[in-house]
């Protein structure tokens, strides 16, 4: 079981502030830290360090990763390995972007810092234990670091942060509790009417900032969005109903308003039945072509987007937006109307 | 003494039933089955004073009923009509695998009904098998007439000492129309005078019964409302940690803005006529009922009423982005009854009941993990189970 160790310049013993410019390089075996790192790790064997300096690093990120992930792909190891970093802000950043760049191609990994650093943000899927702010906490960090690497070496899974020791990555992860719902939440409210507020999932939504006013909307050119689920008679995309993965886009073909005879609703998560006696109340082309005839609007984009907005994850939902916007502006299409159910 | 025999037409039959007919199966303990198709799970009661089990009038909660431990009566549908939603939302209980850990019917003898619907209609196949469904469990329990209990709970709330915090539930039942409604007393939630203020034993004694499939693992089946583990819990507490205030019944998917935000206050005023310092408010399927009880959170806050809301996530399992259908900074104190989007690892099951043919097309004994959202009541929002969600 093989274990490959990222330190930066200082730790890898190539010098200090003075070297922070050196690009990445690979160590047989062992350096620094990953001595006390691997008494630790039983039959992990580190077979090679990778170390960078830290400026390095944080002025070519690109290239550092590049470098980086080349040593990794002949090593080939069980579990990557990075710091800990303690409170140093460019190294942790640096241990984690190059975790969380190895956890994406399928090598386990795990950072070790402050749970302050900034690095621990940039980790994404891989794991991070945490240690004190400076290396005094290193006889410490060592030991939890190791644990984690080598379950991860051995291919097993982690159960929870809590009990593994790492920070909570931000997956939400079901679990059985011992009491039911019911009584943790008659625990929750007695808490909070004793003054102390917990809960178990936080709040908080994404707020969009409105982009500025269209400055002539007579000059501009309108799209018409939405999520409800309309698609010409029959579905012959089979847009699903709920928990779309994909959205389409139809040629209006210079229609003027669109006929019930040809478009219908295939939205799962509302009565149809209206929608369906007058698709322009799902995607108001009708109305839209009148402000066009009036000059109010410049022209209208000559296709509609649409998708099914039913249980859809918030970050499917996200590309979709994405994506149809990057259409969009790539049309000059200056303002969308945007039917939502 | 003389005898009677009175004759009547045949005229007075009613129309012929929207099913065909049922297939009824045992099922003990632990067998390796799967059901699918699973509208409702109901436990079996009957009443010794002849009153019915699962009343439209009167009053429930008053006198005696008898229950059939360890029973459950599981009633499956595949249904006829041609509906989306509901040819997308499976419903399933695995009485064995990985699966029995997420519906809590696998330590319980399950009698299966698995109807065959007639002609096409979904409502009356539905009302059909759920009136079915309902006797079945009646008639199940009707040997305990004859018997003598195990054990006899009492349920009265009693007085507390003053100081101590009061408590009620403000319990959300869904109405988005057919299909997706729970019944107060055999009427739709929607037109049934919520929110109003219920004995909390009313519940528990068959005054509110199941007709709602939207995601199966959000369902509030009967039987979630017969053994109700939130009303349960505060008449175990009360005079302990707390005085129970009292159950207030509100309806989920208020159709507009309005609606909505009245809804929200009326709520909040008869858990203030309750004298409550606190509520649990819980949650009856997804979307569009989060937003009703967001704004119930919210207008329990703003009268002085604390809160804690029970409702189930939608996560992308391979996301860290927010993950509340909606939210009110009111809403800071919230458990989480479990992902609805996570899977459950595979399991071929030796027997299937119910149907062999899940929605999505797939053999129901070989399909691939199913989420935890196909489950029967697994992420139940009243806090049935112990199922539940934390960030790791």
């Amino acid at each position: 079981v093989k274990a490959v160790h990222y330190v930066n310049q200082f730790f890898a013993g190539l010098g200090g502030e003075d070297k922070a410019g050196t690009p990445p390089t690979r160590l047989d075996g062992a350096v620094g830290p990953g001595r006390g790192l691997a008494a630790e790790l039983g039959d992990v064997e580190i077979v090679s360090t990778l170390a960078c300096g830290d400026d390095y690093f944080a002025e070519h990120e690109e290239e550092a990763l590049e470098a980086l992930l080349g040593y990794l792909e002949e090593d080939r190891p069980d579990v990557l390995v990075a710091g800990p970093a303690f409170g140093s802000g460019r190294y942790g950043y640096a241990c984690g972007t190059l975790a969380a760049a190895a956890a994406e191609r399928g090598i386990p990994s795990v950072a070790a810092m402050h749970p302050e650093n900034p690095g621990v943000d940039a980790a994404g899927k891989a794991y991070v234990v945490p240690t004190a702010v400076n290396v005094a906490g290193m006889r410490d960090a060592l030991p939890r670091l190791a644990r984690v690497a080598s379950t991860l070496a051995q291919g097993r899974e982690l159960g929870s942060s809590e009990e593994e020791g790492y920070l909570p990555r931000g997956f939400r992860r079901n679990y059985f509790a011992e009491k039911t719902g019911a009584e943790r939440a008659i625990d929750l409210l007695l808490a909070k009417l004793g003054g102390e507020t917990r809960t178990e999932v936080g709040g908080g939504l994404d707020r969009v900032e409105p982009p500025a006013a269209v400055p002539d909307l007579s000059e501009a050119l309108v799209a018409l969005v939405t999520e409800a689920g309309c698609v010409p008679q029959g579905n012959p995309d089979r847009l699903p109903s709920v928990r779309a993965k994909g959205w389409l886009r139809y040629d209006l073909n210079g229609e003027e308003t669109l006929a019930s005879a040809r478009y219908e609703s295939v939205h799962g998560g509302f009565d149809v039945t209206l929608a369906n006696e007058d698709p322009n109340r799902l995607v108001p082309l009708d109305t839209a072509r009148e402000l066009v005839h009036e000059g109010r609007i410049g022209r209208l984009h000559e296709a509609f987007y649409t998708t099914t907005g039913n249980g859809t994850p918030v970050v499917t939902a996200t590309r979709f937006g994405r994506e149809i916007a990057g259409e969009l502006r790539e049309a000059g299409v200056g303002a969308v109307l945007l039917s939502g159910t | 003494m003389a005898w009677e025999l009175a004759t009547f037409s045949a005229d007075l039959l009613r129309e012929p039933e929207p099913l065909e007919g049922v297939d009824v199966e045992l099922v003990r303990p632990g067998e390796p089955v799967r059901v699918t198709h699973v509208l409702d799970a109901v436990e079996p009661r009957i009443r010794p004073d002849a009153r019915p089990a699962f009343p439209t009038e009167g009053k429930a909660g008053e006198g005696r009923t008898n229950r059939l431990d360890g029973v459950v009566v599981l009633s499956c549908l595949d249904f006829p009509g041609e509906e989306r939603p509901l040819h997308e939302q499976e419903s399933i209980v695995d009485l064995a695998g990985p699966g029995a850990a997420f519906t809590p019917y696998a330590q319980e003898t399950c009698v299966v009904l698995t109807f065959r619907p007639g002609r096409d209609g979904n409502e009356d196949a539905e009302a059909a098998a759920r009136r079915t469904t309902l006797q079945v469990a009646e008639g199940l329990a009707q040997p305990t007439l004859d018997a003598e209990p195990l054990d006899v709970e009492r349920f009265e709330v009693g007085s507390a000492a003053d100081g101590l915090p009061a408590v009620a539930a403000l319990i959300q039942l869904s109405d988005l129309g057919p299909l997706y409604h729970q019944y107060v007393y055999g009427t739709p939630a929607g037109q049934a005078g919520l929110p109003r203020i219920v004995d909390p034993a009313e519940l528990l004694d068959g005054a509110v019964t199941s007709g709602e499939y939207h995601w199966a693992a959000m369902r509030n089946p009967t039987i979630c409302f017969q053994r109700n583990a939130l009303v349960r819990s505060l008449y175990a507490e009360q005079g302990k940690r707390l005085r129970f205030a009292g159950v207030v019944l509100m309806r989920g998917y208020e159709q507009s803005a309005d609606d909505k935000q009245r809804a929200a206050e009326a709520a909040a005023a008869r858990a203030q006529e309750l004298g409550a310092d606190g509520v649990v408010i819980t949650t009856d399927a997804g979307g569009n009922s989060h937003t009703d009880v967001m704004l119930t959170c919210r207008a329990c806050e703003v009268a002085g009423i604390r809160t804690t809301v029970i409702l189930a996530e939608e996560t992308d399992p391979e996301s860290t982005r927010p993950i509340l259908t909606d939210w009110v900074p009111e809403a800071d104190s919230i458990v989480s009854t479990g992902n609805l989007e996570e899977l459950v690892g595979e399991w071929k099951p030796e027997r299937v009941l119910g149907g062999d043919t899940l929605l999505d097309g797939t053999a129901a004994a070989t399909t691939g993990p199913i989420p935890v959202r196909n489950y029967l009541g697994a992420a139940n929002q009243m806090g049935q189970l112990t199922l539940g969600a934390r960030t790791e």
